[in-house]
């Protein structure tokens, strides 16, 4: 996995709408095989970023290429390579399963007819219903049966769990592991749902205001990241603190976020000489500090 | 083996995993020579992703808690974990440590600490006796 090249990568990838910078300088890299989740809050360019790898928008700078291919150049063959399921997958309701099933295929010179019957006995599809009068559980799984029938080597999902249930996600999130985890396909997928997704994942990316933030497994951020209570500390001094994600004043003390224990240990140790709390975060928590901390003390 | 994720504890999954296991191992509930799910089997029913399932199972074979035979499958082994004295303090102090400040925080007095930790000593060692 990970001496091949990589199945996305991104070189400060940009992309404007009018005078609104929506990407600005992404730089990811997605190793083949894994499961990768792309973080961020509603309107941090998420969609932006996935339209731009699939070829359906074309980027303001920088250059991309999805399976070796540059979607800017050959938009057809990178979609081709791709499984791609949209935000709110947009299906036609009139025909019934089998009919899209095959409608869809038509596209795909490498789509493999028996591969989307086994698919669609496993995820408990019936041929004869209307698109129209699926469920959204069952509609995103449909979703996943047609993004996957052409066999690609990268599936790339946009907010696939967006507007589930709690158990049609866990469905959702398990098919991920059987069907596309056991056959080795790179995932590479978005949500706004943190602590759901992070059992699935190899590797996260937080997408904030246009640039990738942070990028790592998710173990090594929830090993990392700390959150520390001083009982006295000279309050001036913390924004010095290598890595400060973000700094609280609770009932005259003071609980600082830093990415990086080990890291942040050496200046922490000058602050204080008095015993201090060192706190473990959830990965809501972390994600949290990420996106909204500040970085500064804020004088009440 | 039920093993159960808890998507809000600052535990990484694989952490999780190997804590449940080793709590099962103490209670009785893993005996040795229990077989445990394949990888894939127990990923699948998290759900998780294999790689973090396999990073569990690889923690417990290097503690010598399970023996992963290849094409076989991974079994509990019998005996207590092979990791250093020390190491294993550590990880016991860890805990030690959230569960004094829990008390602390709770209004749970030392002594009142001590017969609850006396108790859990108890249950865990019916649990063994009970299988054997």
């Amino acid at each position: 996995m990970s001496n091949s090249s990589p199945a996305i990568q991104a070189i400060n990838l940009s992309k404007k709408f009018g005078s609104q910078e929506v990407l600005r300088g992404i730089d990811l890299e997605v190793p083949a095989g894994s499961i990768f989740g792309l973080l961020g809050l509603n309107g941090m360019g998420k969609t932006t970023l996935i339209r731009t790898l699939l070829g359906l928008l074309r980027p303001d700078g920088g250059e991309c290429r999805v399976e070796g291919i540059d979607p800017v150049a050959n938009p057809l063959e990178a979609r081709r390579r791709i499984g791609y399921m949209a935000e709110n997958p947009t299906m036609y309701g009139w025909m019934d399963v089998g009919q899209i099933i095959k409608w869809v295929g038509s596209f795909y010179p490498t789509w493999d007819p028996t591969r989307a019957e086994e698919l669609r006995k496993k995820m408990r599809l019936d041929a004869k219903v209307k698109v129209g009068s699926l469920s959204k559980g069952q509609t995103s799984r449909l979703a996943i049966l047609l993004a996957l029938a052409h066999r690609p080597a990268t599936v790339i999902l946009d907010d696939p769990i967006l507007g589930l249930d709690p158990i049609a996600r866990r469905d959702l999130l398990r098919d991920v592991i059987v069907h596309l985890q056991g056959q080795q396909v790179t995932v590479f997928f978005s949500s706004h749902l943190l602590y759901e997704i992070e059992p699935i994942c190899d590797r996260v990316a937080i997408l904030h205001h246009g640039k990738i933030i942070q990028t790592s497994t998710v173990e090594r951020m929830k090993e990392n990241i700390r959150k520390i209570v001083f009982q006295s500390v000279d309050a001036e001094k913390l924004a010095s603190i290598p890595g400060l994600l973000d700094i609280q004043q609770v009932d005259g003390q003071y609980a600082v976020t830093v990415e990086n224990f080990e890291a942040a240990r050496p200046r922490i140790a000058q602050l204080t000489r008095d015993p201090m709390e060192v706190l473990a975060l959830s990965m809501d928590e972390a994600f949290e500090a990420y996106v909204t901390g500040r970085r500064e003390v804020v004088h009440v | 083996m039920l093993i159960r994720l808890e998507l809000s504890s600052a535990a990484p999954i694989y952490r999780q995993i190997v804590n449940q296991v080793k709590y099962q191992i103490a209670s009785g509930m893993l005996r040795p020579g229990d077989r445990l799910p394949s990888v894939r089997e127990l990923a699948q029913r998290l759900p998780a992703n294999q790689n973090t399932v396999l990073k569990a199972y690889d923690l417990l074979a290097r503690e010598h808690l399970v023996n992963r035979r290849p094409g076989e499958g991974s079994f509990i082994l019998d005996g207590v974990s092979s990791l250093k004295k020390s190491a294993r303090l550590r990880q016991t102090a860890e805990i030690f440590g959230q569960a004094a400040a829990q008390c602390l925080q709770s209004g749970v007095s030392e002594k009142e600490a001590h017969d609850l930790l006396d108790q859990e000593f108890q249950k865990l060692s019916k649990g063994r006796k009970g299988h054997e």
